[in-house]
Formats: C-alpha cells, sequence, structure tokens
C-alpha cells in the first residue's frame, strides 16, 4: 500500500464525519482514496470541495467546532496558504496529513511543516506507511484527549513514502472503534445546554499574555499524553514508535549517536546496525515528536551520550536547523553536556544514501575523542 | 419575502441584550437586533473581523465562532456540515462586513454559495472599514472620501464604483438573494423569514449606515439610510429560485441623489459633475430594474 493509501486509511478507519482538502503534489491522492470511500459507501462523511486550502482549514475547523470529527491533508504550498486558520484555531482537535514538499522542489524536505512550529499543532513525523496509518490513528486520539482539545499534524516524506507502496497492516476496524471512541465535543452548539454554560466551556485561549503562558502549559503537557497513547496503542495493536517522541535504534552502550527523521530514519537504521557491527560505537534517535519539543528526552541523551550528531531536513533561513538548534537549547545546561554538531541533507528531497550517513555518524563518534570542525556541514546535495 | 410580521410581534424573545459596544448611531445594532429575533435562538453565528464582530460579541448570547478575515464562507460551511454529520440541525447564519464579504472574504463566500451549503449570509455593508478607522473597501462608493481615499488638491475621493455583489451572489444561481435596508424593517423581517425557512445559500445584503465613517449626526441613521433608498443609489430588491427578479420597495418617484449625499460629510466635496454622475448612475441602475422586475434574470 502507498503511503498516501496507508494515511486514508487511517481516516477511514477513525470514522471521520468531515472531510476537506484541496489538491496539491504530492498529497492529492490521499483525498481522492478518501473521495473514493465515500462515493463507494464504504466510508460515510462529508466531504467539503472548498477553492482553496486555507478554507479547507477553516472548513474543518468549523466542522470541529460542530462537534464532528475532521480531517484535510495538504502539501508545502497549501500548508503555508493554511497558516493563518492554523494560528487562530488552535483550540480545536483537527488532524491534519502532511505529504512533505519542499519550497524549493515538489520532492520533501521539513521545511514546509516546521515552518508552522509556533501554530500549538502537536507535530509528528512518520518512517513509513505502517508507522503513517498508525499515526493518523494515534493522531486523534491524542488531539481529541479531553485534555488537550488540540490540534495535531502529521507528516510523511513526499513521494519517497506517498508514491511508494510498502507492506501495511490494516487493523480490524472494529478494534480500532473500541479504541478511539466517537468524538466527545463538549464545546459544541447544543440547543438544550444554556449558553452562558456553554460558554464557559469553549476551549479558545485569547487576552493578555497569561494567556500565551497557559497555552504553553497546556501544550506542553501533550507530551505526556502523546506517550500514552503510544503506549496504549501498543497494547491494543501491538505496534509503537519508541516512546510516542522518539526512539532509541541500537543505541545500548553507544558512545555517540545520530538523530533523524522521517524517512532518513529508515537509511540510518541500516547505517548504525552496520556501524555496529563494525565495532563502531555510534547509535540512532529517530526523533518522531518535534512539538511540542520533547526536552526531557533530549536532555535524557544528553546524560547518556559523548555526541549527538543532529540531520536536519529542514532549514529556518538564516537560522540554521531546526533539529539542531532546539538540541543544543535543551542541553545547554547540563554541565557534562556532550558535542552537538550539526548536518544539512536530503533538502529539497535531494537523495540521502547510507554512504552520506556513514559519514555524519563517523564524524559524530570521531568528535567523541577528537577535535572535529564544529560548523554545520552540508552532506550530498545536488 | 414572506408577508412579514412586523418587529413587535415576530415569534420569541429578543435575543440582543441591552447595551451594545457599537458607535452611537450604529446600523448595524438595529440590523442585528431584527435578525436574531426573527432567526431565534436555536441559531449558531459566526463572524470575521470587522465592525459586526466588536459591536455584537458582548450583546449577542447565541452560539458563536470568529475566524480568520479571508475564511467566513468556509467557516459556515464547516460548521453547517458539521452540525448535519452529528445530527442537529441549527440555522447556522455568517453575519460580516463589507469586507469580509466583497474583499477579502469574497473567495470563500463565491465557493460556498457555488457548493449551495445551507447557511445564511448577511452583509452588513457599511461601505468601507470602519473598524480600523474607516479604508475604503470595494463597496465603497465612487468620490467617498476615506482614509485611504482622502480628498485633496490631487484626489476626489475614491477612484471606482461600487462592487455589485448582491447580483455576483445571484449569478451563483443560489435559492436567495436580496438586498435590505435598515430603513426598512419590514422589508428586511419579511426576507429574513423567508430565507429562515430555505434550504441552500441565502445571501442577504443589507446597508447599514455609520455616522463615524460616514460622516452625519448619529440621530440620522435612519435617515440616510431611507433616502438612500428613496433615491435609487441602494435599491431594494430579491432574487428568489435562482433567477426570479422583483424590487420590494419602488418609491413613485426617486428623490435627487443630492438629498441623500449632502447629509453625509464623505461627500461633502462633491461638484455638479460629481452630483451628475451619480444622479445619472441611480436613474440608470433603477430603470433598468424596472424593466426586469417581475421577470427572469439572464443568469
Amino acid at each position: 500500500m502507498v503511503g498516501n493509501k496507508a494515511v486514508a486509511y487511517g481516516a477511514k478507519l477513525a470514522r471521520v464525519q468531515v472531510i476537506s482538502a484541496y489538491p496539491i503534489t504530492p498529497q492529492t491522492t490521499i483525498v481522492q482514496y478518501l473521495a473514493e470511500f465515500i462515493a463507494n459507501g464504504e466510508m460515510k462523511a462529508h466531504f467539503i470541495e472548498v477553492e482553496s486550502e486555507l478554507s479547507a482549514m477553516v472548513a474543518v475547523q468549523g466542522a470541529s467546532f460542530a462537534g464532528a470529527r475532521v480531517f484535510t491533508a495538504t502539501s508545502g504550498p497549501g500548508l503555508f496558504f493554511m497558516h493563518h486558520p492554523m494560528m487562530e484555531g488552535a483550540d480545536l482537535p483537527v488532524v491534519m496529513g502532511v505529504v512533505h514538499r519542499s519550497n524549493k522542489s515538489m520532492q520533501p524536505d521539513h521545511t514546509d511543516l516546521m515552518a508552522q512550529r509556533d501554530n500549538g499543532w502537536i507535530q509528528l513525523y512518520c518512517e513509513n506507511n505502517q508507522e503513517a496509518l498508525d499515526t493518523a490513528l494515534m493522531s486523534y486520539k491524542i488531539a481529541e484527549d479531553p485534555r488537550l482539545s488540540t490540534p495535531t499534524v502529521f507528516g510523511i516524506d513526499g513521494y519517497i513514502l506517498s508514491y511508494t507502496a510498502e507492506p501495511v497492516e490494516v487493523p480490524d476496524q472494529e478494534m480500532v472503534d473500541e479504541w478511539l471512541p466517537p468524538l466527545k465535543a463538549p464545546w459544541a452548539p447544543d440547543i438544550h445546554l444554556p449558553v452562558q454554560e456553554w460558554k464557559k466551556r469553549q476551549g479558545r485561549m485569547y487576552g493578555s499574555q497569561k494567556a500565551w503562558l497557559e497555552h504553553d502549559t497546556k501544550f506542553r503537557s501533550s507530551l505526556g499524553v502523546i506517550r500514552e497513547v503510544n503506549a496504549g496503542f501498543e497494547k491494543t495493536f501491538g505496534r509503537s514508535y519508541g516512546n510516542g517522541l522518539i526512539e532509541e535504534h541500537n543505541c545500548e552502550g553507544a558512545d555517540a549517536v545520530i538523530t533523524a527523521m522521517g524517512t532518513i530514519a529508515s537509511t540510518a537504521r541500516v547505517v548504525v546496525d552496520d556501524l555496529r557491527s563494525e565495532g563502531k560505537n555510534v547509535g540512532l534517535i529517530k526523533l518522531k515528536c518535534y512539538r511540542p519539543f520533547p526536552v526531557d528526552e533530549i536532555r535524557g541523551l544528553a546524560k547518556k551520550y559523548h555526541a549527538i550528531g543532529v540531520i536536519d531536513r529542514n532549514i529556518s533561513l538564516g537560522g540554521g536547523g531546526n533539529v539542531l538548534n532546539e538540541t543544543r537549547s535543551a542541553i545547554y545546561d547540563i554541565a557534562e553536556r556532550p558535542k552537538v554538531l550539526g548536518f544539512h541533507t536530503g533538502m529539497s528531497g535531494d537523495e540521502v544514501t547510507p554512504q552520506m550517513i556513514r559519514r555524519i555518524a563517523e564524524k559524530t563518534l570521531k568528535s567523541v575523542s577528537e577535535p572535529v570542525p564544529t560548523a554545520v556541514e552540508w552532506v550530498g546535495g545536488a | 419575502m414572506s408577508k412579514p410580521t412586523p418587529f413587535q410581534r415576530v415569534e420569541g424573545e429578543e435575543i440582543m441584550a441591552l447595551g451594545n459596544s457599537s458607535c452611537q448611531g450604529c446600523g448595524h445594532a438595529t440590523l442585528a437586533r431584527i435578525t436574531f429575533k426573527v432567526l431565534g435562538k436555536n441559531t449558531v453565528y459566526t463572524s470575521v473581523p470587522g465592525c459586526i464582530w466588536i459591536a455584537l460579541q458582548g450583546s449577542i448570547p447565541l452560539y458563536w465562532r470568529g475566524t480568520v478575515f479571508e475564511g467566513g464562507g468556509a467557516l459556515i460551511s464547516g460548521i453547517a456540515n458539521g452540525l448535519e454529520a452529528v445530527g442537529k440541525e441549527m440555522i447556522v447564519v455568517g453575519f460580516y462586513g463589507d469586507g469580509g464579504t466583497a474583499d477579502i472574504g469574497l473567495q470563500a463566500m463565491s465557493a460556498a454559495a457555488e457548493r449551495n451549503e445551507n447557511v445564511l449570509w448577511i452583509c452588513a455593508d457599511n461601505e468601507a472599514y470602519m473598524n480600523t478607522g474607516g479604508q475604503r473597501s470595494g463597496l465603497t462608493p465612487i468620490y467617498a472620501s476615506t482614509t485611504t481615499t482622502p480628498v485633496a488638491s490631487e484626489s476626489r475621493g475614491k477612484k471606482s464604483n461600487k462592487k455589485n455583489v448582491p447580483f455576483i451572489m445571484a449569478a451563483h444561481n443560489i435559492p436567495y438573494v436580496a438586498t435590505a435596508s435598515i430603513a426598512y424593517p419590514n422589508d428586511l423581517i419579511g426576507k429574513l423569514q423567508y430565507a429562515k425557512e430555505l434550504k441552500g445559500f441565502k445571501y442577504i445584503h443589507v446597508q447599514s449606515p455609520c455616522p463615524t465613517g460616514w460622516g452625519f449626526d448619529p440621530a440620522r441613521t435612519i435617515k440616510v439610510a431611507r433616502l438612500m433608498v428613496e433615491s435609487g443609489i441602494w435599491p431594494l430588491y430579491e432574487v428568489t429560485g435562482g433567477n426570479n427578479f422583483k424590487l420590494t420597495y419602488k418609491p413613485r418617484e426617486l428623490k435627487p441623489v443630492k438629498e441623500a449625499l449632502i447629509l453625509q460629510g464623505r461627500f461633502r466635496h462633491l461638484d455638479d459633475s460629481e452630483y451628475e454622475y451619480i444622479q445619472g448612475q441611480a436613474v440608470e441602475r433603477w430603470r433598468q430594474l424596472l424593466n426586469v422586475d417581475g421577470k427572469k434574470l439572464p443568469l
């Protein structure tokens, strides 16, 4: 099953009630699959055929406000167009799938989603098509958690996953139904509830500086919910993704680790396994959750390993790799902190080979015992 | 339109609370009071930025959601579909200004109308971005002085004509399009009552004079609104069933536009030729509307 179909199956299994989306490559086939499910009666949902991504986002926010479970999907430029309503509607449990697309090519990098990092949306990144389907389901459980009611977006790498077939196990609908009951939406209009009572249920955090603090505090608390949901998913479906936020792969006894997101993590698994068999003590950290940033987990790594090589398939122009910056910031006040090296690779979807990751891992490992150039390195690229 | 029930006899209680945060003499308060009493309590209303959001927020105790300026059409579509999906029957109304309708909001509104979403769109038209201090919009009439089309040695106010949004909406072939004025409450009530019972996209465009932005005595809001209608500048009509056009108020004779415009500071600078231009427009428009009155529009 191709990645876009896995995402569509995720939305279908979640029994989404309202869908709205606008065509954009490489996302388009997700909503085509969903439109087909609806057209042939496999799925019962309203499909709002909007005229833009911005309207797709506002429409699903409206439907979520009305109490429906909703889904939308987009890619790069469409995501940029959604920025305005994403920023405004951070109190509703909207779930979105993003098929990463660079803004310098049609191929993927993570700059599109990372440019939305300040919106108050939970951001999860997927490594393969199974994880895409599973993360779609987990996203609903996370977003709709009554403690949060927070929008959640998950990303898959365009082309590499969106149009590439992999074996995917589709969970049983009955199991999903039991695990993910229908949405309870206390904020939805309800004629049986006095308006004054209803107003108290609105989660919109608007106002002075205190509103920012409250929002940030609530948003950060989602890290705990994500861990819980990941553990619960494992119990029901027998699959999980690290602790839901990060996964340590072949890290036991490692001196250094590299971190990767999305499909690069798959390539990095092979490279790290090879290096370990050669006796080189380097492990892999797969970063699944970027927002909120899993600060505790990153600090935990800093206490265990002597060097961290951060792979950023993204850039904040003039600022650098987002994960590099946040990793360094998270561990800065740890006295015995490890070296943190930065690498850009796979930008604009350029190929990331095992040889390139090997270079990154070896340089990171080398930095444990001897000085290496600390400037951020661009690896590969045409 | 339906045969209007006089305001006092409209069933149900008044929804609008006493006191609101609009300017003295603002037409929006009158419009909101009438609209919500007719629609009743089983209503979800929505806002996009503008006077109408600010003016009503504290005084309409109903289910409410606001969104981004450009998102009005998508928000009401989402809410209507969402309510249907969860099995709730409620009236969904968008209460938006001229910017949220004719400028930044036009794209999403047009799309919602094209899909014939089951919603009511009220355009509360005060003919400029009054909430930000009176900048011109696509619905500002020609020659009007606004803060972005000031009158000075090199400028005679707004250079272009008001966009004809009711006809743009009629071209969407939706179940109901109407114009209305706060000076004609019965006409407005009849149109709201008719729209309330219809499924599909309903569009009512209400002229709501703004003492602050148009520059007139707040005690004269209704008078100004009435003269705009009686002079033919703002004709009252409706389009039902997709293309049946009908004038709903026909003054026996149009008053000179000068009688309406002279009360408004934004037109204080007009010279004879400019008056003549607006007069000519009003007369010609009225002639054309009389021609199609009671007939089908070629839409």
